[in-house]
């Protein structure tokens, strides 16, 4: 994949600090690449010979159905799951060859926010936060006087930054969703990442609190200089988000297109692709190539209608 | 008209299958569990004859108990001081006791749970040890440690300590096996290590539950110190057993009360706790769980309110200190947004002011209830008095007195003899299960919301099971035993009523806990109350009454090898006997005799469970 020119000029206009946190960060060079993963579970298989790259700096979203593999990729990339064949390599490392401390510490580079935001509810909102940071201390930890006040107050200040330092010592099971998902994007960044991965960050939460936070993360990430790679599930939201668009269908990447200078019929054509399922999408081939004789418009115009419901199918199914 | 005449039911003509249905198929595990019921209820009918309860005698013993009653004259008790000065050994020997437990139990319960544990091999040799721990009964761990010591608490503490970890580590892991695994992941994610995944992202979730184990597992302590005494344990229960050994009934029956005052008392301590320290609603079955309840219904609402709102004042500078969940997040912290926020620069204003915990609600309390567990522990260990030095000079002890229960030995006695006692407690144990549940089945039934017929019914029965429970079972044997004598009768009859407080209890729970379609489906096709009951009620709940009542079961064969020690029949008399008699050999022989039985029908109940699932 080439470097995105549009991905480098804002990573390269962000706050100086957030530019050069590692050796090997020129933007642009490849941070993420998996090649060739097959993964299985027992008889189904997850992933089938997906490859990915991507480029510091660059917001990346796969887009899929539910079951399509999203969640296991990113889990790769965290080295949460082995491939069964197939190498990825994470900030210049190779993952599936790390193990203990090697591995914890990559872990550690790569933030992980969850759909269900995984905080646990009993603790404050600053213990959760402050959890992000237990892969640069030693030793289990337990209690906020455990921690010190370096770390505090780094914490804090993530707080700050997402907005709800005045929530830091009430429980986490006292928030509402949107908040919950911001307390974990600030425990994420608590472990001063390069890479931030997100599984379907917004699929619990109202669709206002999504643009929230959603709009969250692409700012941060903006000002950090994060890469990103984000799965969802809807595609105007991806489309309106992303850099760059991953599709993924039974495990296959089936799509991998920038989202700049899209036009509408391929917008529809993504929809088809990866939004719908395999007799729609056949349904949609058909009206799109009957329609292209008639000029690119007239052909997205036809497929406007089956199209049209094509997000509805994909809330349904998940 | 032609609509009508094609309606079959105006023909008259009877309605039919056409063919027979399918036979339903039974799998021959669950032939063989039904069986095994069967022959379980037949033992039990039979054993009711063989302990001998019959109403003409029952009837008889209460002109005993009106004599006895005479005899007795008035309740006495002992001198106030020496009086606070037991009861203070007493509940500093059980905390001390219940929290050696709760300590051994972490490292038990993590190996033991299946998602925490290092391998199988580890997770069977902890699981075995839950087992055993529970099968040992406290009073022969107090023989053998009141052997080895002698004097002081230290037999108590230990046998209290290694009984119960039996119960709280398996309480224990199973609420590890039942956490949320995605906080635990999140600190994987993160780079945490494994002890730091199970401090971060475990032992949060499973706090609360272990401290109400061990706050219940407290309260049985507290009731079971009552027979400790009568083998050398100091406290209430030693000095109990030594009055009415000298038949001062009057002072025993009076030490009998304050042990009984005491539970209660410590029920509703440990229920409070429950609710104040760990914010969870008292919603358990003990009397100390309704009175908090009670207690706190009115200012539920008050609290609430007050707590909601409450943020952290320093920081209340900010634009959304009334903590509206709306929030305009991203922009809020414009300043902040270019600001370095990788910790090195000097930290925000609002920052620096944040690191100060406000002193809300949540913390003044947390920091009280901290310091008030402290104190408890610290005058439990205190009036303990601990001999710490007889911790090493113990092991000198060891081989000369593990050589005296070793070979296991019938000794004086005949093998037939103590298998006949054996199955007298087995007879105790399985009559009194079936009076608990016949008596259960219909105080429970009429406790319970969806069947009692009215709320005046449902609050006496619940009350009725609130009181019974309030009574330690061994204080009611004895109590028994006195009115009718020694003998199997007391024992039973002990046991089934103490048993309806707790079974009674489970299966009102049990019942109104039934999905309520099927009772308003057939009260809508206009079926009696009794009909609604019989046919959704009782077989929606049959399921949780059979593993209740292997449950009760399992209990009152624990309880009735010990109630012997009282004078209630079966095996535990010549288990005390043996024991004051220094025939060691004979007390191991008895011990292995009750472990195989209690394991026995532990493993009953664990298949009669799985298949009734």
């Amino acid at each position: 994949m080439t470097p995105h020119a549009d991905t480098a000029a804002r990573a390269a206009s962000g706050p100086a600090s957030a530019a050069a946190p590692g050796p090997s960060s020129a933007p642009g060079d490849t941070v993420v690449a998996l090649e060739g993963i097959t993964k299985r579970f027992g008889e189904t298989v997850a992933l089938d010979d997906a490859s990915l790259t991507v480029a510091r700096g660059e917001v990346v979203v796969l887009l899929g159905l539910s079951g399509s593999g999203k969640s296991t990729l990113l889990r790769h990339v965290d080295g949460l799951e082995r491939p069964t064949s197939g190498t990825v390599r994470v900030l210049g490392r190779e993952v599936t060859r790390l193990s203990g401390r090697a591995l914890r510490e990559l872990r550690s580079e790569v933030g992980f926010i969850f759909q269900q935001f995984e905080l646990v509810p009993s603790l404050t909102v600053l213990e959760n936060v402050l959890t992000g940071s237990l892969a640069t201390v030693r030793g289990p930890r337990l209690g906020l006087w455990s921690y010190g006040r370096a770390a505090k107050v780094e914490a804090l200040a993530r707080l700050e930054r997402v907005g709800l330092l005045d929530r830091a010592y009430q429980r986490a099971d006292t928030l509402s969703g949107g908040q919950q998902q911001r307390v974990a994007i600030a425990r994420a960044l608590m472990q001063r990442p390069q890479v931030l991965l997100a599984d379907e960050p917004v699929a619990s939460l109202d669709p206002e609190s999504s643009d929230q936070v959603m709009a969250l993360i692409r700012e941060i990430a903006a000002d950090e200089g994060l890469t990103v790679i984000c799965s969802l599930h809807q595609v105007d939201l991806a489309l309106s988000w992303a850099d760059r668009i991953v599709g993924l269908r039974h495990g296959q990447v089936v799509l991998d297109t920038e989202t700049e200078g899209l036009s509408k019929a391929q917008v529809m054509e993504i929809y088809g692709r990866v939004a719908t399922s395999t007799d729609q999408f056949e349904a949609i081939e058909l009206e799109l190539s009957a329609g292209g004789a008639g000029g690119a418009e007239s052909g997205a115009g036809a497929a406007a209608g089956p199209a049209g419901a094509a997000p509805v199918a994909g809330d349904a199914v998940r | 008209m032609s609509v009508v005449a094609e309606r079959p039911r105006t023909t008259g003509a009877p309605l039919a299958p056409a063919a027979a249905p399918p036979r339903r198929r039974v799998s021959p595990e669950r032939v063989a569990a039904g069986l095994t019921l069967l022959g379980l209820l037949v033992a039990s009918l039979l054993a009711l004859r063989s302990v001998d309860i019959d109403p003409a005698r029952m009837l008889q013993s209460w002109s005993n108990a009106e004599r006895f009653l005479g005899r007795v004259g008035a309740i006495e008790f002992p001198p106030l001081g020496e009086l606070l000065q037991l009861t203070a050994l007493t509940l500093g020997l059980v905390i001390c006791g219940t929290l050696l437990a709760a300590v051994l139990s972490v490292p038990v319960a993590v190996l033991a749970a299946s998602n925490t544990t290092p391998g199988p091999a580890w997770r069977a040799a902890a699981r075995f040890v839950t087992v055993l721990a529970r099968a040992v009964p406290d009073v022969v761990l107090a023989m053998v440690f009141v052997l080895l010591f002698t004097l002081g608490t230290l037999p108590g503490i230990l046998a209290i300590g290694l009984h119960s970890v039996g119960m709280i580590s398996k309480l224990f892991a199973d609420a590890i096996e039942q956490i949320d695994e995605g906080p635990r992941t999140a600190v994987r994610a993160a780079g945490g290590t494994r002890l730091q995944q199970f401090t971060a992202g475990v032992l949060p979730q499973v706090l609360p539950s272990w401290v109400a184990t061990v706050l219940h597992r407290n309260d049985i302590n507290l009731r079971g110190s009552v027979i400790l005494g009568y083998v050398g344990v100091v406290g209430l229960g030693m000095q109990m057993s030594f009055a009415f050994k000298s038949l001062q009934y009057g002072l025993g029956l009076g030490y009998a009360l304050v042990i009984f005052v005491l539970c209660v008392v410590m029920e509703i301590v440990s229920s409070s706790v429950r609710a104040a320290m760990l914010g969870i609603a008292p919603t358990g079955r003990g009397l100390g769980d309704r009175v908090v309840r009670r207690a706190t219904r009115r200012r539920g609402a008050r609290g609430q309110e007050a707590a909601a709102p409450e943020t952290a004042g320093s920081a209340a500078g900010s634009t959304r200190a009334s903590g509206a969940a709306v929030g305009e997040p991203t922009r809020a912290s414009g300043a902040a947004a270019g600001e370095p926020t990788r910790a090195s620069g000097v930290p925000s204003a609002r920052v620096e002011a944040a690191l100060r915990r406000p002193w809300d609600r949540a913390r003044r309390r947390s920091v009280t209830w901290g310091w008030a567990a402290v104190a408890v522990v610290v005058a439990s260990v205190l009036v303990c008095d601990i001999a710490w030095s007889d911790l090493l000079t113990v092991w000198g002890g060891v081989p000369a007195v593990a050589v005296q229960f070793w070979p296991p030995s019938f000794g004086s006695y005949e093998a037939s003899t103590m298998i006949a006692a054996m199955g007298e407690t087995i007879s105790i144990a399985l009559a009194a299960t079936l009076l608990t549940v016949g008596g259960s089945l219909l105080v429970g039934s009429l406790a319970a919301r969806n069947v009692a017929p009215s709320p005046g019914v449902r609050s006496g029965m619940r009350l009725l099971l609130v009181g019974i429970r309030g009574v330690p079972e061994v204080i009611l044997a004895i109590v028994l035993i006195v009115v009718t004598g020694l003998g199997t009768q007391a024992g039973t009859l002990a046991l089934a009523l103490g048993g309806v407080g707790l079974l009674g209890k489970l299966i009102a729970d049990s019942f109104e806990e039934v999905a309520p379609g099927p009772e308003r489906a057939l009260t809508a096709t206009g079926a009696s109350r009794t009909q609604v009951y019989a046919s959704a009620t009782l077989p929606q709940g049959t399921r949780a009454l059979i593993g209740h009542t292997f449950y009760m079961l399992d209990t009152n064969l624990r309880a009735a090898t010990l109630l012997g020690i009282v004078g209630a029949g079966g095996v535990g008399y010549y288990l005390l006997n043996a024991s004051q008699g220094s025939n060691y050999a004979t007390v191991t022989a008895i011990v292995l005799m009750i472990l195989v039985t209690v394991l026995a029908v532990e493993g009953l109940a664990i298949w009669m469970r799985r298949v009734f699932r």
